[in-house]
């Protein structure tokens, strides 16, 4: 089912679409992993997960309009009056995050760069330790694991804000946002008139993604 | 209702977010029953259920609670719950881990935590792990047996359980701390062992702690030379005063002597007005008197503070 050209508007680009949706599965791979004790899929998920946020990063610098950090980064106060307003039943329209929905992104690269941050520190106390497990003391990896563990019930939760709010938009206001991050279109009715969507190259997303796997596998060299 | 109804005809606010409470608790009783351990937390927590509770005495917290704290804690704790297991207390056992409960009372066999502590180690799903302290046979009898009997938090005795052991620590001496601790006085101790040659000596090559045989001088010390002793008296342990000439004037000196632990009296001039006031001293744990003359129930005090005396005279 592709959608009309002359009713639909790309508003995402292939590189931020995947990253989404790879990052989706990766977190429910880590959890499965950790879950069943296949700590080796685990530290793959974990070291997967850290190249796709650095490489997040930088695309929302250097990416397409609507992956930059700089056009869904709001001031709070601006956030609670776009909540006010969808309270209200305003129906304000935005190409890609509104504002909500980019403090929701900054919240989960922070909260999964922590999970991850820790998880290269962390050691389960059997026979599994983070890469880097050994540049700390027994008694700080130890500490960092259960962190790591009280990061994952964060996620759980902000998981489920994530598809709440995702509902909230589907059910009640008509807005599905989750075919658009599939297929990167939106109905053109969804998207304001006067947006002037700029689209950066896809190979500069492979070379970016490419540096941050290189960042990865040196953090995981730094343990020895 | 206006600001909940939703565009277009959707569903309202109100009804949506009324839907996502209901599914939200769906999701939380179907992890209660997907997680057991889970859904008892809960369960406790909010007082749908009573926790379980092991008594003090019980041969749950005299001997099994003390072999999961030692081998099992650590991975299974509050720092740490490997598998969703906790074996920290009582209630967190009967819980259970991620899987389900890991304790079947009556049947240990069955039980996934006895199977576990009685796998080979060379095997990957052994308890404790490769690398730590394995339980001993007596250990995992202990486990056994518990279970066997209902895996109870009253029961005291179990009958055929191996005798406890005691694990007995020796402290160990510490150079360097002794050395530190003789500083402040070698000097004194060094000028009154040239003066009484042979009497102060210290209990141990690392030790701080002295020990002062008068008996040898006979009835040339006297109080005079005890009182000399003064600048090291907080570090005497073991005093002998058998046969020296040393009177009831001294009796608040070593009354108040710290550390005294061991102090002979026979064939001193000391009397009971001494001994009286030794029923004071918070260190002294033997006492000997020889023939030394004491009235009614004089040395009572004394032995209430669990002093051993040794011998005494009634007095006419």
């Amino acid at each position: 089912m592709r959608p009309d050209p002359q009713t639909h508007i790309r508003v995402w680009d292939l590189p931020t679409r995947l990253f989404h949706w790879v990052i989706v599965l990766l977190v429910c791979a880590a959890w499965f992993s950790a879950d069943q004790g296949y700590m080796r899929v685990h530290l793959v998920c974990g070291l997967s997960l850290l190249s796709l946020l650095l490489f997040r990063i930088a695309w929302g610098v250097v990416g397409s309009t609507t992956a930059r950090f700089r056009n869904f980064l709001h001031p709070p106060v601006r956030v609670v009056g776009y909540l006010k307003g969808l309270a209200g039943g305003e129906k304000i329209l935005h190409a890609g995050h509104n504002p909500a929905g980019g403090l929701m992104v900054i919240v989960l690269i922070g909260v999964l760069l922590a999970q991850v941050g820790t998880g290269l520190f962390a050691n389960d106390g059997v026979k599994f330790r983070g890469p880097l497990a050994l540049l700390v003391s027994e008694d700080m990896s130890t500490r960092l694991a259960t962190i790591h563990g009280l990061i994952f019930n964060l996620i759980l939760l902000l998981i489920w804000c994530h598809v709440v709010a995702i509902g909230f938009y589907m059910l009640v206001r008509g807005d599905n946002l989750v075919w658009p991050m599939v297929t990167g279109k939106k109905p053109r009715t969804h998207v304001p008139a006067d947006s002037n969507l700029i689209f950066t190259r896809s190979y500069l997303a492979l070379i970016l993604l490419g540096l941050s796997a290189a960042i990865a596998l040196w953090v995981l060299a730094q343990g020895g | 209702m206006g600001a909940f109804v939703g565009i277009s005809g959707r569903m309202s606010a109100a009804a949506y977010f009324g839907c996502v409470g209901l599914l939200t608790l769906v999701g939380i009783g179907i992890a209660m029953l997907v997680r057991p351990a889970f859904g008892h937390t809960v369960l406790q927590s909010i007082g749908l259920e009573a926790v379980p509770r092991a008594e003090a005495a019980s041969f749950y917290s005299t001997r099994v609670a003390p072999l999961f704290d030692s081998r099992c804690v650590s991975c299974h704790g509050d720092r740490r719950e490997k598998a969703g297991l906790r074996l920290d207390s009582y209630a967190a056992v009967l819980r259970g881990s991620k899987d389900g409960a890991v304790i079947k009372p009556g049947d240990p066999k069955n039980s996934e935590l006895f199977h576990r502590i009685s796998l080979p180690s060379s095997d990957d799903r052994a308890m404790p792990p490769s690398g730590k302290t394995p339980l001993t046979p007596d250990e995992v009898t202990v486990i056994r047996l518990w279970i066997a009997q209902g895996a109870s938090g009253v029961q005291r005795t179990i009958a055929g359980a191996p005798r406890l052991v005691q694990e007995v620590r020796i402290p160990q001496d510490d150079p360097q701390a002794a050395s530190k601790a003789r500083a402040s006085l070698s000097q004194q101790v060094r000028k009154l062992q040239a003066e009484m040659p042979g009497v102060i000596a210290y209990q141990s090559r690392n030790s701080a702690d002295l020990e002062v045989n008068a008996s040898l001088k006979g009835s040339a010390f006297g109080d005079a030379q005890l009182h000399a002793l003064m600048p090291i008296q907080a570090e005497i342990v073991r005093l002998d005063l058998s046969g020296t000439a040393v009177t009831d004037a001294s009796a608040a000196m070593l009354a108040a002597m710290p550390k005294l632990q061991v102090l002979r009296l026979s064939g001193s001039k000391i009397t009971e007005v001494t001994i009286a006031a030794l029923a004071q001293s918070k260190s002294l744990r033997s006492l000997t008197i020889g023939d030394i003359k004491i009235a009614g129930n004089g040395l009572a005090s004394l032995r209430q503070n669990h002093v051993t005396v040794y011998g005494g005279a009634d007095a006419p």
